[in-house]
């Protein structure tokens, strides 16, 4: 095989095992986003996420700004690694047709 | 080259510069490349292909005297932990770059990473690694200093490496028709 497609092959390596490991840490996020009502002039806050197909909301009160950077952070983290889960797919996909011709290049 | 990929390595570089671990480490592999441009700034010169891969040559005995936790120090920038190889080398991942930490390998040998704890990573061991520490020069990009081996030990180590390969590559083809040989 070619020096070029064995650069590649070992691309669509690391991006195959990237893609596991971008899943892993999604999954050690906890779920839901954090969103906040205005009861009588008080901010509660809930969590809202969806189970099983449906939208649950669960009372979290009154939270510390701590627990709230908290939650802000998840929501940073899971929209930042969902956007490198797409980005990792297309590259899977090209290198991976990129692959399929028959040059030895 | 993509910009933003030279941006994140630029961005990556600067954070180590602040926690003052970039002076005591080395970039080599591809992206070496690159930031060679500014050494041959006088002649015409082509930057050729990099790959994800930032190998950063930690020598020993390692002059990081602070802790630093690299994985905090870019999880912003979307870099996560990985692992590689049945040993457990560890890696820090981003879709466009892949840190790795490469320690110079001595004696005999061995199978197992080496640990770096006041960088929160292991390296792995490789071998001729103490060739591209024997020249360095010290590039100036913006506001960074970058310790990059000399670009003719490093032309140098890339042909005994090459050659290596070569021979590990022929090993792992014979082993392929034993195995496909012992299936039929």
């Amino acid at each position: 095989m070619g020096t070029i497609k064995n650069v590649l092959r070992e691309e669509l390596n690391n991006s195959l095992q990237m893609e596991k490991d971008y899943l892993r840490e999604l999954a050690k996020l906890p779920k839901g986003s954090l969103i906040k009502k205005k009861v009588k002039g008080h901010e509660y806050f809930y969590v809202i996420s969806r189970e099983n197909g449906k939208v649950k909301f669960r009372y979290k009160g009154k939270l510390s700004p701590v627990e709230i950077k908290r939650y802000k952070d998840v929501k940073f983290y899971r929209t930042k690694y969902r956007g490198y889960l797409s980005k990792l797919r297309k590259q899977i996909k090209f290198l991976r047709s990129s692959l399929r011709g028959k040059q030895s290049v | 080259m993509e910009n933003s990929q030279y941006d994140l390595c630029i961005e990556v570089l600067s954070r180590l510069d602040k926690v003052g671990a970039l002076k005591n480490l080395v970039l080599v592999g591809s992206w070496c490349i690159p930031f060679y441009k500014e050494y041959f700034s006088g002649s015409k010169y082509v930057t050729s292909i990099t790959t994800r891969d930032v190998d950063l040559l930690v020598p020993l005995p390692l002059g990081i005297k602070a802790k630093v936790d690299l994985e905090d120090l870019l999880k912003d920038l979307g870099f996560i932990l990985g692992f590689k190889g049945p040993q457990g080398y560890i890696k820090l991942e981003h879709p466009d770059l892949v840190l790795e930490f490469l320690v110079s390998e001595k004696g005999a040998g061995l199978d197992q990473p080496f640990k770096l704890p006041e960088l929160g990573v292991n390296a792995q061991r490789l071998r001729y690694l103490n060739l591209l520490t024997s020249k360095l020069i010290n590039v100036k990009i913006g506001s960074l200093r970058i310790n990059l081996p000399h670009p003719a030990v490093f032309a140098l180590h890339k042909l005994i490496v090459s050659k290596e390969r070569k021979k590990e590559r022929a090993k792992i083809s014979v082993l392929r028709i034993k195995m496909l040989q012992s299936e039929f």
